[in-house]
């Protein structure tokens, strides 16, 4: 560095050391230039006020807020450099004013604003070039806006007001609004310049890397704003937000997020990005929206209506302005939740950038301070996107946040939640699992497990495990006990609908029944308590209990679907099949579109008004069917069409799946032996209500299904009229849907059967059995069939496993009575004839569990 | 009902009939400076048997019907209190219903959920995506960290439809009431700012009494209405609280965030994820924020002040930003160069294991690290370590039960060095070995290496391949999963090797 440089060179590297801060190089360059041009001296002054003056501001920063005080010994030689650099007069115009705003400078950071002002209006600042001015110009123009706006702050406004002060309030109060637009401007005008003072230096930076690359120069982060960057930065649109005018605000962060990105601003974009989305989310709303690219309305409700009038219009205009993004294709944000996200988005990943991973005591402030900029964009992430029901992508922004996840129970309960929306039940367990660990007193985390592991995972054990949790909190899950009971007894009630051998049946029955008990005890206002105690006293066929019961659910929730349709249910089951096909058409004009009651109705209606009806009534399923599925929207496309649109696109698929029982459509109690089938099924519906959450979650699987199921039903009334012709076209639809079906192979059994072909018929039941092996219809169906064979014993073996899946289905037991009497076993007969006997005398129209058990 | 209100409701309801159309703007702003008329309008709705309240619901439904926006808001304010209405009697089965309520949100809804031609209106929007460029941003400054398979997988702007199509529909039933009035207030939320504080104080209230009617929490809210339970749904109470949302930003701290409490205990008792996400969301963000400045002006409580620019976190934290080129150092010296080798990774990232395998084979679970990278790398040095593995059996079989038995005796010596063993040690270039080193994560190269250097003086006239078949079979034994049966003989060739997560 001893080596003479020539002047020029010498000059561009005061300026390449001016506009990167680096005062400390400066005094040995006033040397070396003092030694070259004496007529240079004055210059020489200037630098070494100028770099006495930074190294003084960079030993003590002004914080923000305080406001400086006095004069300062250190600063007294500035001052000597300064006036002598002024005095003299012999400097080029452009140093003049360099000097002048140094000046400026340096009188407000000593106090004495009024000068500092006097000193700002003798310069002209805004005649001051941006074209083609040195960076460190640029800087100098952007912190003299700055330091100008906090003058004319401190400096009370009464001294222009002096002379009008007799002509009373208004004008004063105008002389005032024309001040407050004055340091408005200034500070606008110094972020702009400041922006691109930025902009600028970078591309000198990255130019001067390329151009000398064995010197490391100082990496970028080391430059910090300092002071009068930061508020020139920021205090114009703290003022606007502080006078209640959000428009002008959040116009103001519009620009400064426009401006393209430079390295120092990336901490100062992401807390504005941040703000401005919170600003969009909590006090904008789509009919006060207007896009980045608009102008803002004139008025707005989101002013501050006492202060309406004070609103100012940008009235400025420079030579030079900071890049903004541009270029084709450019997205803008339409709507005020658009651009929340991408705001977020846009956060979200610079707070990701962040995340500090080292887990060691001395970086535990870090960590908590990447942690909360990091989790407050994730909440607000939430918040939009929960609005929006985009609960699949919330899942993918929460997953990335699990970087700073560890031992954080706010981050992974809302995982496990966002995940839960977002139907993904496998993984919501396992994340529930970690929220358990980390909260263990919390019964709704459990609770939430259970109504996974019950409703479309269908793991019972993994269920138990979580409801007895809850139980084991005894008095402190408060309102959450009788929950737990709940929950207990719908795992041992499906458990008891899985299990294969009667004693565990009966056990698990006997098991569910206690733990509903004790739910309707603990919490006698809960109408699902008492329903579920109703439908299981119902599954075991305690037809007066389960009446009781559900009178009482009935009385505390009057309009509950599933109260109705049990109440209908069991009045079948004591044969007064008029009464239930009132409820159920009563609960039918409460839920209209409601297929499990239109099931029950086809079923009932053929019983007592015929056929005729039960079959107008699957015509109208059709339709509704039609109209509920069929809202297609042709402008719309992409993800999140109508439902059907996706349908027909999940239609390939359809090959690979199966009918659950339609006449014992358990939706939401699979038996085991066709959970494997029904795995298909449930990724497609995960899939199809991660497309779009408002689809009815918690109505059918798939709509094909439905459609399958209406046809079938339609099929079981011909096939009662004895009209095989029309029954084959019926099954035929539903065989379109789901080839492979065992109920469409034992639909087609049993029309083989109505057209006399016994041969044909079993072919259909062995080929039903061998896709669902316990689908009891079809066994007593074959077992029939075998019997007519006079192939007495496997007939009694199918019976038997029959009734070993089943054993409350009567004609099972009554086909094995007649097995058993063709073999001459007439007291094993009588038995059977008995039990066939006792069973029908309780037994419903449909099976009970197609009431679905869910929590 | 005092006379006097009466006599304003009576005068709001006969003029907007004589109005002519040309004066229906300026009617509309006049309304705000009638002070007395909106309380008057909220008491006919509360008190459910008023004789007003018909002519009144007729006339906020003309008002809604004008397309005016300011009378269509005039309406909207009104509408939290109507829902509460409506709602409170239909738990209560008076039959004394209120028709004309049910008749106005009907209609509001029905004239709402279709565009200006009749067709079934489609609420979307674009979900933005950081791939895209936008006036916010340019994609390639954001780094590859945030284009991550997720956003990859939606590459471009999707739009996405939040709301509709809907039925028109005739009549209230239980199964459509909440989807009715879930749409309602989609409607309202969409108009938030132009709400007054009124408004939004009686959509707190709304929120509370739905939420705790019957539940032991109304006592503690002293709140004796009708106590039956009221049934909802999740995305209900989604829409609550995005309006509670913005009356407790905006000046009704105090009932809004009584009311987020209530909804959030709703939405636990009820185990709906959504309501309880969005919730959750809204508590711990304003869980720092200020809400002090609860002037009782109802001043927006948006402040902001001057943050400092420069990054808060210390410069030698390890952060996702400076691991980034840490980790890419370590996985430069893998060699991917033959897209041969590409490809088996892929494969191994659709789950297929390539080669016969047998059934009972497990993928393996490697746990070195939580790089995605890694793991296939890790799945990668696996199959050729069973490649490795069927050599060394095809030679066992020749070489018969001697070299085992030195295998193993070297085997236990090994066991023993590797734990003295430093990550420092140079790996030998040698041919395969040096391959499968080099993929090998830290563990295994380890054990490798001291294979190599223990194996290499008795082996020297030994191929390098057969220096990393040693190097596999003692893997094998070392990890403890297999261990040469004396009668492979008889084995298949290809040897499954479990990996456990104990690496």
């Amino acid at each position: 560095m001893t080596a003479r440089k020539s002047g020029s060179r010498l000059e561009t590297e005061i300026e390449r050391c001016r506009s990167e801060c680096q005062w400390d190089k400066i005094p040995e360059l006033v040397r070396q230039l003092s030694a070259k041009l004496i007529s240079n001296d004055d210059l020489g002054e200037l630098l070494l006020g100028e770099c006495k003056l930074q190294t003084y501001l960079k030993e003590n920063p002004i914080k923000q807020g305080a406001s400086p005080r006095g004069p300062r010994p250190k600063l007294v030689e500035v001052r000597k450099h300064l006036t002598a650099a002024l005095d003299r007069g012999n400097l080029k115009p452009d140093y003049l004013q360099e000097a002048s705003l140094l000046m400026a400078k340096l009188c407000y950071v000593e106090g004495e604003y009024r000068d500092a002002l006097g000193h700002y209006s003798r310069v002209s600042l805004d005649d001051m070039q941006l074209a083609g001015a040195p960076v460190y110009r640029l800087s100098m123009i952007a912190e003299a806006y700055a330091t100008k706006g906090l003058c004319l702050e401190k400096v009370p406004a009464a001294s222009p007001s002096l002379t009008n002060k007799n002509t009373g309030s208004p004008l004063s109060n105008r002389s005032t609004t024309e001040r407050e637009q004055e340091i408005i401007t200034c500070y606008e005008k110094s972020g702009d310049i400041a922006l691109l003072y930025l902009q600028e230096a970078e591309k000198a930076l990255s130019a001067g890397i390329q151009n000398r690359s064995p010197k490391p120069g100082p990496t970028a982060q080391d430059q910090e704003l300092g002071y009068f960057l930061e508020t020139g930065l920021q205090r114009a649109h703290v003022i606007h937000f502080k006078n209640g005018n959000l428009t002008q605000g959040v116009g103001r962060f519009r620009e400064i997020l426009r401006a393209v990105e430079t390295r120092t601003t990336q901490n100062l974009r992401m807390t504005i990005a941040r703000q401005l989305a919170e600003i969009l989310l909590r006090g904008m709303c789509e009919q006060s929206y207007w896009s980045p690219l608009e102008d803002p309305p004139t008025v707005s409700p989101l002013d501050d209506p006492t202060r309406q009038g004070h609103t100012h219009s940008k009235n400025y205009s420079l030579s030079r302005r900071p890049r903004v993004y541009s270029g084709e294709n450019l997205f803008c944000p339409q709507e005020n939740t658009e651009e929340a996200l991408l705001l977020l988005l846009i956060s979200e990943s610079m707070a990701n950038r962040d995340a500090v991973l080292s887990r060691i005591p001395e970086h535990n402030n870090d960590r908590i301070i990447s942690l909360q900029s990091a989790s407050v964009v994730y909440d607000l992430l939430t918040i939009a996107l929960g609005r929006r029901g985009q609960y699949e992508m919330l899942s993918e922004c929460l997953e990335r946040a699990m970087k700073f996840a560890f031992e954080e129970f706010h981050l992974w309960y809302q995982l496990a939640l966002s995940l839960m929306a977002a139907g993904k039940s496998a993984r919501a367990v396992k994340v529930l699992k970690e929220c358990i660990r980390l909260k263990p007193d919390d019964p709704t985390i459990p609770l939430l497990a259970v109504k996974l592991c019950i409703g479309p995972l269908h793991w019972l054990d993994e269920g138990e495990c979580f409801a007895k949790m809850v139980i084991d909190m005894g008095e402190k899950a408060a309102e959450f006990r009788a929950k737990g009971y709940l929950a207990i007894g719908l795992v041992y009630s499906l458990k008891a609908t899985d299990a294969s051998l009667r004693s565990t049946q009966e056990d698990y029955q006997r098991k569910a029944l206690g733990a509903f008990q004790r739910a309707q005890s603990l919490s006698p206002t809960d109408h699902l308590a008492a329903f579920y105690l109703a439908l299981q006293l119902a599954v075991s066929r305690q037809i007066p209990e389960a009446l009781g019961y559900v009178r009482q659910a009935l009385q505390l929730q009057g309009d509950d679907v599933h109260s109705l349709h049990l109440l209908a249910l069991l009045l079948s089951a004591q044969k007064h099949y008029h009464d239930g096909l009132n409820i159920i058409e009563m609960a039918l004009s409460e839920y209209p579109e409601n297929f499990n009651l239109l099931y029950t109705k086809v079923k009932l209606e053929a019983m007592c008004r015929g056929p005729e009806e039960a079959l107008l009534t699957c015509k109208h399923m059709l339709q509704i069917w039609k109209s509920f599925y069929n809202l297609t929207n042709p402008s719309d496309s992409g993800r999140g069409s109508s439902l059907l649109d996706r349908a027909i696109a999940d239609r390939r698929q359809l090959n690979a799946m199966t009918l659950p029982d339609f006449s014992d459509p358990e939706t939401g109690s699979v038996h085991a032996t066709s959970i494997a089938a029904s795995r298909v099924e449930q990724a497609l519906s995960e899939v199809a209500s991660s497309l779009q959450s408002s689809a009815p979650k918690h109505g059918p699987l798939h709509p094909w299904m439905t459609l399958a199921q209406i046809w079938l039903h339609a099929a079981e009334v011909y096939i009662g009229m004895s009209k095989p012709a029309e029954a084959t076209a019926c099954t035929q639809e539903a065989a379109n849907l789901f080839p492979t079906s065992h109920n469409v192979l034992y639909m087609r059994g049993q029309i083989a059967e109505l057209r006399g072909n016994i041969d044909e018929a079993k072919r259909w039941y062995e080929e039903a059995l061998s896709i669902n092996p316990t689908h009891v219809k079809t066994m007593q169906r074959l077992g029939l069939i075998l019997h007519q064979l006079q192939r007495y014993s496997l007939s009694e073996k199918v019976l038997r496993d029959a009734v070993q899946v089943n054993s409350t289905a009567h004609d099972v037991w009554n086909s094995l009575g007649e097995v058993l009497q063709a073999q001459g076993n007439a007291a094993a007969a009588t038995e059977c004839f008995l039990t066939a006997l006792e069973l029908e005398a309780s037994s419903p129209i449909l099976p009970f569990t197609i009431i679905p058990r869910a929590l | 009902m005092l006379a006097m209100d009466q006599g304003v409701v009576e005068e709001w309801l006969s003029e907007f009939k004589t109005l002519p159309d040309s004066a229906v703007s300026t009617y509309a702003a006049s309304l705000k400076e009638k002070g007395s008329l909106v309380p008057a309008l909220y008491k006919v709705i509360r008190e459910n048997y008023s004789d007003l309240l018909e002519p009144v619901c007729h006339q906020l439904f003309e008002f809604y019907r004008s397309g005016e926006p300011q009378l269509q808001r005039f309406t909207l304010q009104f509408l939290p209190e109507l829902l509460w209405s409506l709602l409170s009697v239909s738990a209560a089965r008076d039959p004394h219903t209120s028709g004309c309520i049910e008749a106005l949100l009907l209609g509001i809804y029905n004239l709402e959920i279709v565009d200006k031609d009749g067709q079934s209106k489609v609420l979307s929007f674009t979900v933005p995506s950081l791939c895209k460029p936008s006036v916010y941003h340019e994609p390639s400054a954001i780094g590859s960290m945030a284009l991550t398979e997720g956003a990859l997988a939606n590459h471009g702007l999707s739009r996405v439809v939040y709301s509709g199509p809907h039925l028109q529909r005739e009549t209230f039933t239980a199964q459509n009431r909440f989807e009715v009035l879930t749409f309602l207030l989609l409607c309202y939320n969409a108009a938030l700012s132009y709400m007054t504080s009124t408004s939004l104080q009686s959509l707190c209230q709304l929120s509370s009494r739905v939420c705790i009617c019957g539940y032991p929490r109304q006592q503690m809210r002293r709140y004796k209405g009708i106590s039956t339970r009221l049934t909802v749904t999740s995305e209900f109470l989604v829409q609550l609280i995005t309006g509670i949302h913005y009356a407790l930003c905006n000046g009704e701290v105090e009932l809004g965030s009584k009311a987020l409490d209530d909804v959030l205990y709703r939405a636990q008792l009820e185990l709906f994820p959504e309501a309880l996400l969005v919730g959750n969301a809204i508590k711990s963000s304003l869980h720092g924020a200020a809400l002090k400045s609860n002037n009782k002006e109802g001043a927006r409580s948006i402040q902001v002040e001057i943050t400092p620019t420069s990054s808060r976190i210390s410069r030698n934290a390890v952060t996702s930003l400076s691991i980034r080129g840490h980790r890419w150092k370590r996985h430069d010296a893998v060699d991917l160069g033959s897209p041969d080798e590409l490809m088996d990774i892929s494969e191994l990232d659709e789950g297929v294991w390539p080669g016969g395998v047998g059934p009972d084979m497990t993928p393996p679970t490697i746990t070195i690290s939580n790089s995605v990278t890694t793991l296939n790398l890790g799945a990668k040095a696996m199959k050729k370590c069973r490649l490795g593995g069927r050599t060394s059996k095809d030679k066992d079989k020749e070489a018969g039960p001697l070299t085992t038995g030195r295998a193993a005796s070297e085997n236990t010596e090994l066991s023993v060095k590797r734990l003295t063993l430093t990550s420092s040690q140079s790996v030998p270039k040698a041919g395969a070995l040096t391959s499968l080193t080099r993929t090998a994560s830290a563990v295994f190269s380890r054990s490798f290496e001291q294979v190599a250097s223990g194996n290499a003086p008795p082996a020297s006239n030994h191929t390098a391949s057969e220096a990393g078949r040693y190097s596999c079979s003692l893997q094998e034994e070392g990890l403890g999963y297999l261990s040469p049966a004396p009668n492979h003989t008889q084995r298949s060739p290809s040897i499954s090797v479990h990996l456990g997560s104990d690496l």
